[in-house]
């Protein structure tokens, strides 16, 4: 294929989950699940992230470079958060002499 | 297969294929953007090293006696924003790069290059704003803008400072995304990734560190004007905010920052020594393999300007591990330069010079990074003239020693004409010799307790101040010196042949200047980098 | 018909190595502004982690309803940007009107946004401005309004600079987009959907904590 292209149906039914998902992320929304709601919601968005992504932004269908590229910029978001989430994390700890 | 012109000859090339200043101004010709941009960055060194001589000066006396300590806070400010983003990040790359970069790849040009100008325009504004926020009075929270000082107490015109650096941060993402496109897509036949010159591995390193880290700077001086203006913020305590946060966000990408300002020197370098010891570069995988691993890590050790802040004494330990093993791909270049030296035939031209100078100085530079790594001895001599003579090392006897030595090594084919030589031998030494005598004595200084930032010290600390003061005005000397001769050899210079040096890269088998396309035919590449053996009878090495 | 000097600029060899340069160098400048965004959502992240009670607290005065429409209506302005760059791609001339309607739909979550905007700015939600809350972590909630404000208001400037952005695509698109050249439709289409992509994720950690909780 000249271009990275997504089929008429792909996109349709990509859009159709989409929404689904919405729905369905909003509906978990209201049950009360304590720590695991922002989790959940969040792992919701990703699968919806991942739907735009492969298929509406063609990153399933096109140059394996792009592919490369976008999981490339999700590892340097993660070594943002995890590094910087270090500090947070043991921020209050002891120090290793007990004080 | 490639055009030899007589040197001295007229033909058209990319100078005078077009006339007037609106050719230069909407040029999209990668080569006459690379002039802007060194125009530009030239006028902007030698302000900041205005800014550099005025604290020197104050530093003669322990009393502070030249200005008051509000107006010097302001000198080391704008000092460190002027040098950083305004000549040390732009300057290899967006000089050098830009003209060399398409040509070492066989291309025609850069992947996007009307992009390229917008850049350059971009660059000018943020410059503009900077300037503006100068000469309206200034900022003295230090180039670092730590909250809450600069969200809160400053006096001085933060904002609009950080909305030129804000700015000019576009212009290196364009510029980073221009690169990485021209180096994945435009290589002309047979240049595999393994036959390119370490300048481009090194670019293309360069260039992901722009793309990455760059964005978090812009965001995080967006929020620091905000929490400035409608004095509420992520930084603010009050809140439950975090000043700490702010100082992870800003070295998450003022630390990859550094490499940006090393990686492109490394490059130079690692096209100098292999050409004057006409020998091919030693452990070409392994130097390719060490700039990627560089840019890597190097974001990884961001808390290591952090350790003495408030950190987590376990993140703290986390960099400090990073920290050492960001050292290693720097010590496997050094140790491959070194080789490539050994046994080879060495002449002491004015870029080998300068590419020796870098060797030695940056290691010196590095391995005292690597005392600073360690964290019982940073917590005694951060915020010392300790760090500031480990990073003047890197970034003056490193950076600009490499800028310099690329300058001269390439002039020729910027130019058409070559420098003289004497000049340019004498320069290189005397930089050398200025450059250590005005930062070797900041090393003792800041292992005895002197601070930075401070324009008044304790008089035991005078006779090392006097002398680093001296070494700074024999550097300004050396720096001036090639200004000068170099202007002047753009008129009266020797034309320069095709190929002075006699060296392999596809930008010396194009004329000198080249033509506005850079080649009549499309190269093939079928030799690998450095290849001289290969190449011996057309580079007539005898 | 394209014009020829259109198909191939000079510094390339053939069109395709065109496309996909200009296609990765699209996806490179979407990896910036996913580090741009990545930024906040970094230090949402530590705050979270630390003021977990005014988190929820803020997230639950949230208007869930607006919040999931609004969320439809931006999927739905990717569902027709989609369609625009399919037709594009196929030289049909209805694309136009599909881009014409991606924008309107991305009108339309502005013009629901700034009345969310408006109704917190009335209840004394918008901090600094006579932000008020009754509960023990009010200095807190106001900074997770902070942060709700600066990261959807950095959406919504990338929103109106897509919407821009498609309105002044119409004008090539009426004179020179066809089957053989249709790169420009393809990047703003990425360009779109990466702004609903972060949009999803606002949504996610802005709305749906303590939606449970009104």
């Amino acid at each position: 294929m000249r271009v990275a292209e997504t089929s008429l149906r792909s996109i349709v039914i990509t859009w159709l989950g989409l929404l689904a998902l919405t729905l369905t992320s909003s509906l978990i929304g209201l049950l009360n699940l304590g720590s695991m709601n922002i989790v959940i919601a969040v792992v919701i968005a990703s699968v919806q992230a991942f739907l735009i992504l492969g298929f509406l932004m063609h990153a399933l269908y096109g140059q394996a470079l792009v592919r490369v590229v976008i999981v490339g910029g999700i590892i340097w978001f993660l070594i943002l958060m995890t590094l910087t989430s270090t500090d947070y994390l043991t921020r209050g700890w002891l120090l290793p002499s007990g004080k | 297969m490639a055009t030899h012109t007589l040197p001295g000859a007229t033909t058209e090339n990319y100078l005078n294929s077009e006339d007037g200043i609106l050719s230069w101004l909407l040029t999209t010709d990668h080569k006459r953007i690379a002039l802007l941009y060194t125009f530009s960055i030239t006028a902007l060194f030698f302000l900041g090293g205005t800014f550099a001589l005025l604290m020197r000066l104050q530093l003669l006396t322990p009393d502070g006696a030249l200005v008051d300590l509000e107006t010097y806070n302001k000198l080391f400010t704008m000092h460190g924003i002027i040098m950083v983003w305004f000549f040390l990040i732009p300057s290899i790359p967006n000089t050098i790069g830009n003209f060399v970069l398409p040509m070492a790849l066989g291309a025609k040009d850069l992947a996007f290059p009307k992009l390229n100008l917008l850049s350059w325009y971009i660059f000018m504004l943020g410059a503009a704003v900077a300037l503006y926020s100068i000469f309206r009075g200034g900022v003295d929270t230090g180039w670092t803008f730590y909250t809450p000082l600069s969200t809160g107490y400053a006096m001085g015109y933060v904002v609009m400072a950080a909305i030129g650096v804000f700015i000019s941060g576009f212009s290196s993402i364009l510029t980073g995304i221009n690169f990485i496109v021209t180096i994945h897509r435009m290589r002309v036949p047979g240049l595999t990734w393994f036959r390119m010159p370490i300048f481009c591995w090194s670019m293309y390193a360069s260039s992901l560190i722009f793309v990455l880290a760059t964005p978090v700077l812009a965001i995080t001086l967006v929020l620091v004007s905000l929490e400035r203006i409608f004095h509420i913020g992520v930084f603010d305590p009050a809140y439950g905010g975090d000043p700490l946060l702010f100082q992870h966000l800003f070295w998450f990408y003022s630390h990859p920052a550094v490499y940006i300002m090393v990686l492109p020197a490394m490059a130079v370098v690692s096209e100098i020594i292999p050409t004057f010891s006409r020998k091919p570069l030693f452990g070409y995988k392994a130097v390719a393999y060490s700039s990627m691993a560089i840019a890597i890590v190097g974001f990884l050790v961001w808390g290591h300007h952090m350790f003495v802040a408030g950190m987590s004494v376990y993140a703290a330990m986390a960099f400090s591990f990073l920290s050492y093993m960001v050292a290693i791909p720097s010590a496997i270049k050094v140790f491959n330069w070194t080789a490539t030296m050994y046994k080879g035939s060495i002449e002491l031209s004015t870029p080998m010079l300068y590419a020796i100078g870098f060797v030695g100085l940056f290691t010196i530079g590095g391995m005292s990074g690597l005392f600073l790594a360690a964290i019982g001895i940073d917590v005694h001599v951060t915020d010392t003239y300790f760090v500031i003579a480990h990073f003047h090392y890197i970034m003056v006897g490193g950076s600009v020693m490499a800028f310099l030595g690329g300058m001269h090594f390439w002039w020729p084919k910027i130019s058409g004409k070559m420098y003289p030589e004497f000049l340019g031998k004498l320069s290189a030494i005397t930089v050398f010799l200025g450059f250590n005598l005005t930062f070797f004595p900041q090393f003792i200084l800041g292992y005895f307790g002197m601070n930075r930032r401070y324009g008044s010290y304790a008089p035991e600390f005078q006779d090392l101040n006097v002398l680093s003061t001296a070494g700074a005005t024999i550097l300004g000397v050396g720096y001036i010196l090639p200004l000068v001769y170099l202007i002047w050899s753009w008129k009266y210079g020797e034309p320069a042949p095709d190929n002075p040096w006699r060296t392999t890269g596809l930008e010396w088998k194009t004329p000198s200047p080249p033509p506005k396309h850079n080649f009549e035919v499309t190269p093939v590449v079928a030799w690998k980098a450095y290849d001289f053996e290969a190449q011996r009878e057309e580079l007539h090495l005898g | 018909m394209a014009e020829q000097s259109l198909a191939l600029r000079e510094q390339f060899a053939t069109p395709e190595q065109q496309r996909e340069s200009a296609t990765l160098g699209m996806w490179i400048f979407i990896v910036t502004e996913a580090m741009l965004f990545g930024a906040t959502f970094a230090a949402f992240a530590g705050y979270h982690h630390w003021y977990p009670a005014a988190f929820n607290r803020g997230s639950s005065e949230m208007e869930l309803t607006m919040g999931a429409v609004n969320t439809a209506v931006l999927i739905c302005s990717s569902f027709t940007m989609s369609l625009a760059e399919y037709f594009a791609a196929r030289g049909k001339p209805r694309f136009v009107w599909f881009l014409v309607l991606t924008a309107l739909i991305g009108m339309l979550f502005l013009g629901i946004k700034f009345t969310e905007y408006y109704m917190h700015y009335k209840d004394h939600k918008l901090p600094g401005f006579g932000f008020q809350d009754s509960s023990p972590q009010s200095r807190q909630v106001q900074l997770f309004f902070f942060l709700y404000f600066v990261m959807t208001g950095l959406h919504s400037v990338h929103l109106l600079i897509g919407i821009v952005l498609v309105l002044l695509m119409l004008i090539p698109a009426l004179i020179y987009i066809d089957e053989n050249y249709s790169t420009p439709i393809h990047n703003i289409s990425l360009y779109w959907h990466f702004v609903d992509v972060i949009w999803v994720f606002l949504y996610a950690i802005f709305y749906l904590p303590g939606a449970h909780l009104k």
